[in-house]
């Protein structure tokens, strides 16, 4: 009889469900696309935040004191230590290995440079400038049988190429904006640099000639110097398969509380907690753990900014999916609330014929479950679908889908639904049958 | 005669109207806490990404060959052309700024980068580093310096310790007054007010390069660089694109995300107070009847009622926004602790729109010129 009765309502009268069921089904779309977004974002900013380069600095322990003006090192070659190239397919070995999204060693050397364009003068001049060993994109081989393709590419995104890089390992060379303007009469790309260590310890030492393929811009000292392969960086400087720092890209989670606690004075299992978080502090551990002998640097400028605007914008898009929740509720308890109010008629009649308040208010809420429940999940399917277009139009990657959230929308819009219908009724449940059904 | 015929109206029926009234002051709120959070979110972005440093920086650029700052003679600038430029371009925008000159000291006979500069305005310009020991906030403090953490480690200073700087036959005694751990190259080097720089080096007046923290968009970034290089053409003026470029980027997208979300926001407000508004004015049919019945025109019966649900449009949207300016200020509290403050294009904005909402919701009401009266009076 019950089952009858809810179900005759559905049949004879489709065009008064359709209000709410409309106001269900784009209120509880918004509420799941708003709610897939934002548990989405944090991981996408992360990642854009990657566009300001490398949050870490890793160098040799027992280094001297670098002599460093705007990122270029100016020491001589024999002075100070140096890290093995060949350590460093280990960073892709690390627990959080899929967290480090690239690294570029860098070795500078002060090196002695002639271009066609200077005069005899010119050329070779004794006060050394610095040339800067990189990689562009290299293929680092790791422990396990794999390769992984690294190099300035990455961690320095910003740098722009006019020509094209440097082949790896070849000898050849990009020059900086500047450097190109004042030493190289027309353009620099095609024309041949020579290169001299500093200064020749005995005997004659050959110039390294190096084909320009690129003019690049950094904005930064690189402009006014000349980036070479590592490995010509390390011929010249003479020392095989060493750099003096590396630069690390790694995703992580801003720092909160409990990552700024000196691991030292964690409980064992907050210390695998720690560990087991992609906290900058754990992930510079662990770097060091492979790379013995290293001294691992946050690069503050960087990461702090990351973690304040993430999570600021975090708490910023919770509120607004708050908002969005609230209007969705909103939207669906207003109209549920109205089409109560619509039905004081048919109210009056069951009251009438005998029904009790709690059937009349058992058929409503039965309507409005049954009613939610199909329009939650029609409204399910079409949030997700316009998450992907939002996070396709925002990031360039649609947002993941989350089936998890199915069932929050689906209790979500059933509670909104019952809720907004409970006030009518209640008041419903004080109507006096007679004056409604005399019309007035 | 109408206008007490509209308050009859708004008394007669409070019960129903609460409803709408409750959907469209909730819609204003929404709608005018989130566009004025959305104007002001740029604002306070843009702040919060100052703490990556300077953006902009001012140095003696192409006209020098040997530009290269270890070169033997470096190529500097005046002092004051270029700081005098910067203060004349000064705008609020502009966080800090100040002049830098490098040189490679000899600190017990090891090289070390020594940096002179306005030490007062490095704390805002570089609001990252973690610094034991304090500030020096005055850049006429010529007896003490700040030392970086790694220049500390392996001159085995502490704070309060004496630093001696050798640069050629000319010296320099100070005072370590703080340690800076700022994670990067600046942990390499020491920190000292201008003219010690200056007269170490043996360059009074000269400076290396300038820097400066901007605020604003790329664009009004790149505008003040052009402003400042057409007071300075004999310099370079550019901003350093790994930060402007990037935080342009991220700027654009969370602005992009934020809009979007507040335009579905906006879209299902005012669905909600349309099916509210319609549902109400549909109830109306049985009024309409009676009103024809006695001989009103159908044009003045829907202009009666359009001009109540305009009211209650006006009325809703008010409050609404008055109840949405306090939410945004609360949410920039808590999301940026900074209040946002209101701007009063918010008004007519939300007011106008709750209104159009609230009279397009009323539209099915000229459906009922159609119906007559009989048929509505006779309860069908």
């Amino acid at each position: 009889m019950f089952a009858r009765l809810v179900g005759e309502s559905f049949v004879r009268n489709p065009r008064r469900k359709l209000l709410t069921a409309a106001a269900l089904v784009v209120g509880m779309a918004v509420a799941t696309s708003t709610l897939t977004v934002a548990l989405d974002v944090g991981d996408r900013l992360a990642r854009e935040f990657r566009s300001f380069g490398a949050n870490l600095l890793v160098t040799p322990q027992s280094d001297t004191l670098p002599v460093e003006i705007g990122g270029v090192d100016y020491r001589p070659v024999d002075e100070g230590s140096y890290l093995q190239e060949a350590d460093l397919g280990k960073l892709r070995t690390i627990f959080w290995r899929h967290n480090i999204l690239g690294f570029t060693p860098f070795l500078d050397v002060p090196a002695r440079i002639a271009t066609p364009a200077m005069t005899e003068t010119e050329k070779y001049p004794m006060v050394p400038r610095t040339i800067i060993g990189t990689w562009y994109a290299h293929e680092v081989p790791v422990p396990d049988e794999t390769t992984f393709k690294t190099g300035a590419s990455v961690t320095h995104p910003w740098w722009k190429i006019e020509g094209r890089w440097f082949g790896d390992g070849a000898n050849e060379c990009v020059v900086g904006e500047t450097f190109a303007r004042a030493h190289f009469n027309g353009t620099a790309i095609g024309q041949t640099l020579n290169v001299l260590p500093p200064s020749p310890a005995g005997g004659i030492v050959k110039a390294v000639p190096l084909l320009v393929t690129g003019i690049v811009s950094t904005g930064g000292a690189e402009d006014q110097g000349v980036l070479v392969p590592l490995n010509v960086a390390q011929s010249i400087s003479n020392h095989p398969g060493a750099f003096r720092q590396l630069f690390v890209s790694a995703l992580t989670k801003p720092a909160d509380t409990f990552s700024e606690r000196d691991p030292l004075k964690m409980t064992p299992t907050e210390y695998d907690r720690w560990y087991c978080s992609p906290y900058i502090s754990s992930i510079s551990l662990q770097i060091r753990q492979v790379l013995p002998g290293v001294d691992v640097r946050t690069i503050r400028r960087v990461a702090d900014t990351e973690g304040r605007v993430l999570s600021r914008v975090g708490l910023l898009l919770w509120i607004v999916t708050l908002a969005a929740l609230v209007a969705a509720a909103l939207a669906v308890a207003a109209t549920s609330a109205t089409t109560v109010l619509e039905r004081r008629d048919e109210i009056g009649i069951m009251k009438a014929i005998g029904a009790t308040n709690t059937l009349v208010a058992g058929i409503f809420l039965a309507e409005q479950l049954m009613l939610a429940i199909a329009g939650g999940a029609l409204g399910f399917v079409l949030g997700a679908g316009l998450a992907r277009v939002l996070g396709q139009s925002v990031f360039g990657i649609p947002a993941t889908l989350r089936i998890v959230l199915l069932p929050v929308v689906l209790g979500l819009a059933a509670i909104v639904a019952i809720t907004g219908s409970l006030i009518p009724l209640r008041r419903a449940s004080h109507f006096n049958p007679a004056p409604i059904l005399r019309g007035e | 005669m109408f206008a007490r015929l509209l308050w009859k109206l708004l008394r007669g029926s409070r019960g129903r109207l609460a409803v709408a009234i409750v959907a469209l002051v909730s819609g204003a709120a929404v709608i005018s806490a989130l566009i004025n959070l959305n104007l002001g979110v740029e604002h306070q972005l843009t702040q919060e990404f100052r703490t990556l440093g300077a953006n902009v920086i001012v140095s003696p650029g192409q006209g020098a060959k040997a530009a290269d700052a270890a070169a033997a003679v470096p190529v500097l600038m005046g002092e004051e052309a270029v700081m005098q430029a910067i203060a004349q371009t000064r705008t609020s925008s502009v966080v800090a700024a100040a002049p830098y000159l490098y040189v490679i000291a000899r600190a017990a006979n090891t090289p070390v980068v020594v940096a002179g500069t306005w030490l007062d305005e490095t704390a805002k310009l570089a609001p990252t580093w973690n610094l034991e020991g304090e500030w020096i906030a005055s850049r006429d403090d010529l007896a003490r310096c700040l030392i970086g953490r790694n220049v500390a480690r392996q001159f085995k200073l502490t704070l309060g310790a004496p630093l001696e700087l050798k640069y050629l036959d000319r010296n320099a005694r100070l005072t370590v007054a703080g340690v800076v751990d700022a994670g990067g190259a600046e942990d390499n080097q020491v920190f000292v007010n201008l003219p010690v720089a200056q007269n170490l080096a043996g360059r009074e007046g000269m400076i290396g390069l300038a820097q400066l923290s901007v605020t604003g968009s790329t664009q009004s970034i790149a505008a003040y660089a052009g402003q400042l290089t057409e007071l300075l053409p004999m310099f370079e003026v550019h901003p350093i694109r790994q930060i402007t470029e990037a935080e342009g980027a991220m700027l654009h997208r969370i602005q992009l995300l934020i809009v979007s979300m507040v335009a579905l926001i906006l879209i299902l407000t005012a669905l909600c107070v349309l099916a509210t508004m319609a549902a109400l004015a549909m109830e109306r049919r049985a009024d309409v009847g009676l009103m024809k019945a006695l001989g009103g025109s159908i044009s003045r019966i829907v202009g009666l009622f359009l001009a109540e649900v305009g009211v209650l449009g006006a009325a809703g949207g008010l409050i609404g926004c008055v109840a949405g300016v306090a939410l945004s200020r609360w949410m920039g509290q808590s999301v940026f602790g900074a209040s946002i403050s209101a701007r009063w294009e918010i008004f007519p904005l939300t007011i106008g729109l709750m209104v159009i909402v609230a009279l397009a919701g009323a539209l099915p009401l000229r459906l009922l010129g159609k119906v007559k009266p009989a048929v509505i009076l006779r309860g069908e």
